[in-house]
């Protein structure tokens, strides 16, 4: 090229008539042999304006652009046409030659007439025509071109790359030793990439992780490099040299500056997980790390939502964790963990309706885990001593609880461990509320429920009984004694009366709240012989079973509805129909029938079911004249309780709805008067234990946070926690851990309860507790949905105290001047191809588990072992077929060669012979070998000579169904041996397929980010395959590695060095040339509609108020257009698009 | 009587379709030289006025094609240029020229093979439905 050139000069040659110079190109043979080019030029040269027509044999050499430069010097020429190939190929080469010439490369267009005419037509007269009509277009359109300058924009030093593999740390480091800035962008925890998974690498046999540390240690190390691992790119902004990466650092839940690496915390973590490192063919814990030798070394917890069961429960209970605590047989950390949420573990392993069961996972495989079952074995192993309970300092504030049930104690329970001074006043003599006096023995023993109040007060709560309120003591009272806070949880006592007459006088009526509370208190009580309970409910089925303890007892339940719409807990009912009980359903009482006072009959009418009412359940129906007695001394109503406010006219201003429940706030249980709050049945109606237990602590985080928000004034509002934190995953998605596919059937836990003819005899507890052994094995069936069970036994053992669950992901932006794309491949997937039996028989194995078998850090310590009848890696295999092609040179998967593959297969008979022994026999089927670059083809020469025998043929199948003695038990790999010209059928121990590579199956979501588009086979498309392989459409993005498409180590960094220096030549230079061909809106002609501002999509229009137009920043403006094209008033304008440009282009080209 | 033979106007994207068009060449696929393509950087530059002049100067069918949704290279260009065409589709018969001669379609840039095909199916088409009325009756 001639290496003077004029400076441009600023000349309008819009006003002055067109000077054109045309030229037309033989391209050798390739234009001229379909093209008649002296035609085009003959037929050119009389068009007004043209000064010359000439034709030449390769217009894009240095004599064709001399010509070129002399013309426009000698003839003063002010405008080009060249007819040739694809301005997307020498466009810019063409213009550069203007510009030398000392005329605006703007002034110049190009026609093709080679990719769009000669190489795509058969007819010489066709295509000559053709080019003819394309060439006049050209001409017409050059004539309407402007002078643009190109306009130079700096470049950010710095250099991001994305993608850790070893293609992603080579150009890092040659980055980094330049001196620039480079960030490596990973999205696993660890870098090192698919190659620091394999063993040994062709065809020098290096190990892998020998020559892929030192690479993954200087990226560390390098100061000019920083490592973003655990991190993706979200949004990319900007444009060449001036890029904003928005990037997610993915939350380790670990800090990254005080972990080493010790791996304490994976000793005692629980859950176990496939490791993805390891291909599923080992585990790792939630809590650990990709392989020993991962830079950064910290360690990372995996989390997903949190389980259902744990969502589900009403007072947030981390089910899972203290189920998987009990499976570690940590008893005590189990029961400590429950009690962070609930302080009655052994109540509700008792009589908690479970609702965590319904949602447990495990049904989707077998049954529900039996969680409310481990719950009480946990209680009941646990050795909680009140005496191990350390002192509580006193705030002090003094709260006054009302009521010692579930929902009183829980509530005095979590405020004491707060420090405040919590006296609870119980009504009764003993404090438990519905515990003590409304659930029976049976179901929970006096013991078990006492020590538990006992440990729950031995916090520092005074208890004060035979204290009612209302009477003994009132709101005023109690504020007179310095209390500052009350909390109301009496709960509903007061039986609904069923409306018969004389029910309240009638002697042998007994309601069932009286009927319980005599029974669990060991009194005397009126039963007789021949008892009716009517109702439906927990307290119905509770009262039968204790009548029926009476001795000689008759008991009969009368419901109005049929036994399936009966609201008490399925279990119960069952137990009581064990216990003889007898329930006639559909049945309701009509009237007492009396003698001397004393009840002897209960008329009743049967019903139908009827009509829905408001609570959805069809309601009972009368049938007339169906009237019938039924012979009782005991009648015991059940159908429902109510609280007991009659005291509310000590507190003015308190309201109570309509269902006569005190009024609260939903999250913080305060009631209408500020200092007080109300909980448990008080609040909800009669419910279950576990809300009620959910309520205490609601109110005692509500109390907690009024007290420091209000009265003490220690926190602003904004300073305030949460009421409680769910921290990370909240459900919404979905997203637990998979079922592994293989995973057993398994039964539920059976739980041994007395034989019912015994039970009646008395009040022991019916259900026993799980023995361990049951229990362990109950526990190992959680399938930990949300896998790591916050059980914070990690926490514990870490003595750099560097865990933190709470930790979140972080946004940050960076600046950059141009992207590194090293994303590189995943392997393909051989499952779907049934013929091969991958996943199916055992030991068909992936290329890639067969380097995670090889490599030393693999699950079998690098020997090369196949899988026993118990899926374990146990027997060497005599004989092993590796399978070529798999996914590869296929037209049902991927068409393309995967390059690699038949290097690697050699490298597999290499080691199975080092490895396993030299006698064992390595059948190699190909179709064809290729071996082309530095030492393989002497690679592959020394594997035939180590005796491996090739077979040139694809393996069809594998199959197990054996024809001869010999191959039974073994994998028979049947394929043609096409040079034999037979069908060859080879029995196995092991089969290898060398999967094929593909592009990721995020590369479609990568490539939207950064603006680069994917070819036809996946892989990143680049900007010429083979002068621009490292560039991509989008300027400043350049590509290395596997992503652009399948190669070996050498290549991969090659190209990552290639890459390198693109960037590093932008960044050096400081300087890049902005295209000027972007939007231009006239402010004259403007009429200020704004509408090309929202279609605009760089925001790269702005609105001048003063001006009332729009106007375009340049610096964002890319050039697309869609501002031109719709503009109503052609005030928008896309420069070398114009208007007139393209009309005189259509006129041109008819 | 000459067998009719239209002229089919293309407005291909540079991105995706005209790089799809080159790759045709590169490949040697062969499709009829009826179609003319005129570069523009982005389908959504295409304004429908081009549409009509195409038409008035004797296009017996025009031809927009870029990237598929969702891969233009300025984001979303070939969404607005399906959407002005939709409209433009409904527009036209109004002047005589009947909707299907006006084609949009999405070719990526890896597409020769593609590009090949719907010039080739384009021209039998536009064929079929003979010469543009507009032509016959406004052509210069």
């Amino acid at each position: 090229m001639s290496g003077k050139f004029a400076p441009g000069k600023f000349v309008d040659l819009r006003f002055q008539s067109p000077r054109i110079g045309f030229y037309i190109c033989h391209c050798g043979l390739n234009i001229a042999a379909k093209v008649d080019v002296e035609s085009v030029r003959d037929y050119v040269s009389p068009l007004e304006g043209i000064q010359v027509s000439r034709d030449y044999k390769f217009m894009c050499s240095e004599p064709g652009q001399a010509m070129i430069e002399r013309d426009i010097r000698e003839l003063n020429l002010n405008r080009i046409v060249v007819a040739s190939c694809s301005p997307r190929l020498h466009g810019k080469t063409f213009m550069e030659t203007c510009r030398r010439a000392g005329l605006n490369p703007y002034y110049f267009q190009m026609c093709s007439v080679r990719e769009q005419v000669s190489w795509v037509t058969e007819d010489p007269d066709l295509a000559t025509q053709k080019a003819k009509h394309l060439v006049n277009a050209a001409i017409q359109r050059v004539q309407f071109h402007h002078h643009l300058e190109t306009k130079t924009s700096r470049v950010h030093p710095d250099v991001v790359i994305i993608g850790g593999g070893i293609a992603g740390m080579q150009a890092a480091i040659d980055i980094g030793n330049s001196g620039h800035k480079a960030y490596l962008i990973e999205k696993d925890t660890t870098i090192g990439g698919h190659m620091l998974q394999f063993d040994k690498t062709f065809p020098t046999l290096d190990c892998a992780a020998c020559i892929g540390t030192p690479k993954m240690v200087e990226v560390g190390q390098n100061s000019n490099i920083e490592l973003l691992s655990f991190s993706e790119v979200t949004h990319v902004s900007g444009f060449v040299g001036n890029f904003i990466l928005d990037v997610k650092r993915k939350s380790r839940f670990i800090n990254e500056s005080l972990c080493t690496g010790c791996g304490e915390c994976a000793k005692v973590c629980p859950v176990s997980i496939p490791n993805p490192w390891d291909v599923g063919l080992a585990s790792r814990k939630a809590i650990g790390r990709s392989f020993p030798q991962a830079i950064p070394i910290t360690f990372n917890i995996e989390k997903r939502d949190r389980a259902p069961c744990r969502l589900t429960c009403p007072a947030g209970i981390n089910v899972q964790g203290y189920v998987q605590l009990i499976g570690q047989k940590k008893y005590d950390q189990a029961t400590r963990l429950i009690m962070e949420k609930a302080p009655f573990p052994g109540v509700l392993g008792r009589v908690c309706p479970h609702p965590c069961e319904a949602e447990c996972r495990r049904k989707l495989v077998d049954s529900p885990i039996a969680i409310k079952e481990l719950k009480r074995f946990a209680a009941d192993r646990a050795n909680l001593d009140p005496d191990d309970i350390p002192k509580i300092l006193d705030r002090k504030e003094k709260i006054a609880v009302i009521g010692a049930g579930p929902a009183g104690l829980t509530a005095a329970y979590f405020l004491r461990l707060k420090g405040y001074q919590v006296t609870v006043f119980e009504r009764s003599s003993v404090p438990g509320g519905m515990l003590k006096t409304g659930i029976p023995d049976y179901r929970l023993p006096s013991d078990v429920l006492d020590r538990e109040i006992n440990y729950i007060l031995a916090h520092g709560i005074r208890l004060e009984t035979h204290r009612a309120f209302g009477t003994d003591i009132t709101f005023e009272s109690l504020r007179q004694e310095g209390f500052g806070v009350l909390f109301l949880s009496a709960g509903a006592h007061k039986t609904l009366t069923l409306g018969l007459a004389g029910e309240e006088t009638t002697r042998g009526v007994i309601d069932a709240i009286s009927f319980l509370r005599d029974v669990n208190l060991g009194r005397k009580t009126d039963c007789g012989n021949r008892v009716i309970i009517v109702g439906g409910g927990n307290v119905a089925i509770d009262a039968a079973r204790c009548a029926k303890r009476t001795a000689n007892c008759e008991v009969s339940i009368i419901y109005r509805r049929t036994r399936q719409e009966m609201p008490a807990y399925g279990e119960e009912i069952v137990g009581a129909l064990e216990e003889k009980i007898n329930i006639m359903p559909l049945t309701t009482p009509t009237r007492i029938i009396t003698r001397d006072g004393k009840i002897v009959g209960l008329a009743c009418t049967k019903n139908q079911l009827g009509e829905m009412d408001a609570s959805g359940r069809r309601r009972p129906v009368n049938i007339p004249d169906s009237e019938f007695i039924v012979e009782c001394d005991t009648l015991i109503p059940a159908i429902g309780q109510i609280c007991d406010l009659s005291w509310a006219h000590t507190m003015p201003g308190l309201e109570i709805t309509e269902y006569n429940r005190i009024k609260t706030h939903p999250d913080t249980l305060q009631t209408s008067l500020e200092a007080v709050f109300a909980g448990g049945d008080m609040v909800t109606g009669p419910a279950t234990v576990i809300e009620a237990i959910a309520q205490g602590r609601k109110a005692a985080l509500g109390i907690d946070t009024y007290i420091d928000t209000y009265i003490d004034k220690a926190k602003t509002d904004t300073d305030r926690v949460p009421i409680d934190d769910n921290g990370p995953g909240q459900g919404e998605m979905e997203n637990y851990s998979d079922i592994p596919l293989n995973i057993e059937v398994e039964e539920r836990v059976c739980v041994q309860s007395v034989d019912p003819a015994q039970r009646v005899l008395s009040f022991t507890e019916v259900e026993a507790t799980l023995t361990e052994d049951a229990a362990i094995k109950e526990a190992n069936r959680c399938l930990n949905c949300a896998i790591c069970c916050e059980c914070m036994e990690c926490v514990t053992a870490c003595e750099a105290k560097a865990i933190d669950h709470l930790m979140r992901d972080e946004n940050i932006q960076i600046d950059a001047g141009s992207i590194i794309l090293a994303t590189g491949y995943e392997p393909l997937d051989p499952t779907p191809m049934k013929q091969f039996g991958y996943g199916r028989f055992a030991n068909v194995f992936s290329a890639f588990e067969f380097e995670r078998l090889s490599n030393a850090t693999g699950p079998t310590g690098g020997q090369i072992l196949i899988r026993d009848e118990n899926n374990e890696f146990t027997r060497s295999p005599k004989s092993v077929a590796i399978v070529h092609c798999v996914g590869s040179r296929d037209v049902n998967y991927h068409e393309y060669c995967s390059r690699v593959c038949c290097m690697y297969a050699l490298k597999y008979t290499h080691l199975i012979k080092e490895k396993v022994g030299h006698d064992t026999k390595v059948y190699d089927f190909y179709i064809d070998m290729r071996c082309f670059g530095e030492g393989y083809e002497e690679f592959y020469k020394r594997c035939q000579e180590e005796g491996t025998i090739f077979i040139r043929g694809k393996v069809a199948q594998i199959t197990d169904q054996a024809l001869t003695p010999l191959e039974q038990g073994k994998l028979i790999a049947i394929a043609e041996d096409t040079l034999l010209g037979e069908l060859v059928r080879v029995p196995v121990d092991m089969v290898v397929l060398c999967s094929a590579i593909q592009a990721r199956e995020d590369a479609v979501d990568v490539g939207r980010i950064f603006g680069v588009n994917q070819g036809a086979d996946g892989f990143f498309l680049e900007e010429h395959p083979k002068l621009g392989p490292l560039n991509t459409a989008t300027e400043g993005v350049f590509l290395c590695g596997c992503c652009q498409k399948p190669m070996d180590i050498p290549d991969t960094v090659s190209q990552a060095s290639g890459a390198a220096v693109k960037a590093l030549s932008l960044a050096v230079k400081g300087r890049v040339d902005i295209s000027p061909t972007i939007s231009y809106i006239d402010p004259d002609i403007c009429v200020g509609c704004k509408t090309c501002i929202d279609l605009c999509p760089y925001s790269a229009i702005e609105f001048d108020d003063r001006r009332q137009v729009s106007v375009v920043n340049e610096a964002v403006c890319k050039g697309c257009g869609s501002c031109s094209g719709f503009c109503p008033s052609g005030a928008a304008q896309s420069r070398h698009f114009t208007k007139k440009q393209v009309f005189a282009e259509i006129s041109g080209i008819f | 009587m000459e067998p009719f033979e239209p002229v089919i106007i293309a407005f291909v994207c540079n991105w995706c379709t005209y790089t799809a068009a080159d790759l045709a060449g590169t490949s040697r696929l062969s499709y009829p030289t009826n179609i003319r393509l005129i570069r523009v950087m982005c389908t959504g530059m295409v304004d429908p006025q081009y549409v009509i002049k195409a038409f008035l100067e004797g296009a017996d069918g025009v031809l927009i094609s870029g990237c598929h949704p969702g891969d233009c290279h300025y984001i979303n260009g070939n969404y607005k240029a399906r959407r002005r065409i939709k409209l433009l589709k409904e527009i036209l018969p109004r002047f005589g020229i009947e909707q299907e001669r006006l084609r949009l379609t999405w070719i990526g840039a890896s597409d020769g093979i593609e590009f090949a095909q719907v010039m080739t199916q384009l021209n039998d088409q536009i064929i079929e439905m003979g010469p543009s009325q507009t032509r016959m009756n406004v052509a210069i």
